[in-house]
């Protein structure tokens, strides 16, 4: 979402900067050479649409809820667009170390794989929790059990700012040992 | 948690976010009153009354020339901000020297790449480390370094700290003769396969 952030942010600027030369040329023109108006903005046509209008009116509504539903989105992508680190302890005074979530699900990812029983397994982890899902041929609650161990000692070796929340599930798949 | 490394962690988008958010609840607050003005919610008079109101009109036919110096004040308003807006958001983030010594007529820097080539250089000497990217952010007041490291499969992250914080930053400190030089390390896990097979 950051990427869109930073896509948006610069358009919404030159959107702006935008109108603003186009007002301030098209009064400008229209009052000193009222023959070559309206320049770009076709503006006494917009006038005459809007003459007969109240604020009651459907078009008026339709716009309305055009621009709130594209505020909304505006919005949405402003507030989403925070970044997602995950801090580690800080070794020395100074220096701040983080990772992402995605380099985090890969490290535990690689240790459940490494499981003789596991045959496949999908991780997605956050500064607050590390979700595994895993498929085995065998058992899945003594899987579980030592899948859960694993994690717990990959985040152990990780000095990981504060403990992710850890939730394994292990669901049997079908198939010949 | 120290606020000059945790700020070099990535560059801030605060002021894009602010400025994005700000626009979005304008243009939603825009579009909800209009459409609360239209269902009668301020009076069913007001909902009936013309886009291009008679006071509103009246007004500016009686102080043209009032009316389009506005308009035009705003206009230009407008493109100072939106054009601020736009360089900001699209200016590369700066990557600052460092000034070793400032007297009057005398300045002594260290250029950034060199720097941040130097460092990079220990910090792939690192066992454990497959590659480094290194730069300098900040202002050249107040610079701090952002590194990134690809660790190999299987590498205790605690020795790879000891090792950046007692070999590279300790010489990187002692080369610009400062106490601490603010860090933002940003740690790829399990990047790179370890060199021992994974299958025997």
């Amino acid at each position: 979402m950051r990427v869109l952030l930073r896509l948006l942010s610069p358009l919404l600027g030159l959107l702006v900067a935008g109108v603003g030369v186009l007002t301030a040329l098209e009064v400008i023109v229209a009052w000193v050479a009222p023959t070559s108006s309206p320049l770009v903005v076709p503006w006494p046509t917009w006038q005459a649409a809007v003459a007969g209008l109240t604020w009651s009116s459907g078009t008026v509504r339709g716009i309305a809820i055009g621009v709130a539903v594209v505020g909304l989105l505006v919005l949405l992508v402003g507030l989403v667009a925070r970044r997602h680190d995950v801090t580690l302890t800080e070794p020395v005074p100074e220096v701040t170390v983080t990772t992402s979530p995605r380099s985090l699900a890969r490290a535990v990812g690689h240790e459940v794989r490494s499981h003789a029983e596991v045959v496949s397994a999908s991780v997605v982890a956050s500064q607050k929790k590390v979700v595994v899902r895993a498929g085995t041929l065998d058992t899945p609650e003594e899987v579980r059990t030592a899948v859960r161990e694993r994690v717990d000692e990959v985040l152990g070796r990780l000095p990981l700012a504060r403990r992710p929340r850890v939730s394994v599930t292990v669901a049997a798949t079908k198939g010949v040992k | 948690m120290s606020r000059r490394s945790r700020a070099a962690v990535a560059r801030s988008a605060a002021g894009d976010r602010t400025l994005v958010v700000l626009s979005g609840l304008v243009l939603l607050a825009l579009g909800v009153l209009v459409v609360l003005l239209g269902t009668g919610v301020f009076g069913s008079n007001r909902a009936q009354r013309p886009l291009f109101d008679p006071v509103v009109t009246g007004w500016v036919t009686q102080n043209a020339d009032l009316s389009r110096w506005i308009a035009i004040a705003a206009g230009v308003v407008l493109l100072v901000v939106g054009l601020t807006w736009a360089v900001r958001s699209l200016r590369p983030e700066p990557r600052p020297d460092v000034v070793l010594s400032e007297t009057p007529g005398e300045r002594l820097t260290v250029d950034h790449s060199a720097i941040a080539d130097a460092v990079r250089h220990d910090a792939e000497a690192i066992d454990g480390v497959s590659r480094a990217r290194v730069r300098m952010v900040g202002t050249e007041r107040r610079p701090a370094l952002r590194m990134s490291l690809w660790l190999v499969e299987g590498t205790d992250v605690r020795d790879v700290w000891a090792d950046i914080d007692g070999r590279v930053l300790a010489r990187a400190r002692q080369a610009f003769s400062v106490d601490a030089l603010p860090t933002a390390v940003r740690l790829e896990l399990d990047a790179a396969a370890s060199r021992s097979p994974r299958v025997q």
